[in-house]
């Protein structure tokens, strides 16, 4: 079973290596430069998808967190971690490359408009799910808590995704509901790989870490083992 | 010419990051597997508290 497990996270990492120089390819050589902002609107190709991985990982954590509270499978309980530790990643990352991109854009590394304020709380969110856990004083309350934080994660995602269109802001809406699909083919295709690729990390760090968790706890339980047999 | 600094410094952070958080997680797991191993084969030789 571990050792099926580990081809399956071998192959992961084989296809991302694989389609990462494709993705880089298609982003700096294929991808026409934007005409108004020019190389720096290419952080897009990267901005974005980590945006939606970010997303992605919020709805696993809280499908991982439901399927322990209902079944009290470890497994789901190592796919809501693993998910709200990438997810952390993720989000940090977004928080970074946004400003790398806004100071040129608009001029200042951050505003307090509605779409970064979502995004940062967000973030402080997916920082509670895992402090909740390394910091509780048994594991269920910190399974129970890190659930409950793991609702208002998901909760906060839409809110995220439509700020801009409920409270206005400078940050643009490239997609949404009624709008033609503003890029370019070669741009499009860059995202779309782009994205392919950072799905595919997503998931290749959410079994490693799943791994780690089952190793863990498997480590509590022999050495319980060991001190009981003393 | 600053544009492409930016870009620069926008993509050596996220793949710093990416494999930053990869390469400690792969020790981590490193770490977890020596310590089992090292557990198991101390339980198989009959004395599961020595240390070393």
């Amino acid at each position: 079973m571990r050792r099926g497990y580990d081809v399956f996270i071998g192959l992961l990492f084989a296809a991302t290596v694989a389609l990462m120089p494709v993705a880089l390819y298609l982003i700096f050589v294929n991808a026409p430069e934007e005409k108004v902002m020019g190389a720096v609107q290419k952080i897009f190709y990267f901005h974005v998808p980590i945006a939606a991985v970010t997303f992605l990982s919020v709805f696993v954590l809280l499908a991982g967190a439901a399927g322990y509270l209902w079944t009290r499978r470890a497994g789901w309980d190592h796919l809501s971690i693993a998910s709200a530790e990438v997810g952390l990643v993720f989000c940090t990352l977004v928080l970074i490359t946004g400003p790398i991109w806004a100071k040129p854009a608009w001029g200042v590394w951050w505003t307090w408009e509605a779409k970064l304020t979502t995004t940062l709380i967000l973030w402080l969110l997916l920082a509670g799910i895992l402090l909740s856990r390394a910091y509780a004083s048994a594991p269920e309350q910190g399974a129970r808590v890190a659930s409950v934080l793991g609702v208002v994660a998901a909760l906060d995602v839409p809110i995220v995704y439509k700020a801009v269109d409920w409270w206005r802001g400078n940050h643009p809406i490239v997609f949404g509901a009624g709008k033609t699909n503003p890029l370019a083919p070669g741009m499009l295709s860059a995202l779309l790989v782009s994205m392919l690729v950072f799905v595919l990390l997503y998931a290749l760090l959410v079994a490693a870490r799943m791994r780690l968790a089952a190793q863990e706890d498997r480590l509590a339980a022999q050495e319980d083992a060991a001190w009981r047999s003393q | 010419m600053k544009n492409y600094t930016f870009l620069f410094w926008g993509y050596l952070v996220v793949w710093a990051g990416l494999m930053a958080y990869f390469v400690v997680l792969g020790r981590k797991i490193a770490n977890v597997a020596r310590r089992l191993d090292s557990l198991e084969a101390r339980t198989k030789g009959g004395d599961p508290t020595r240390t070393t």
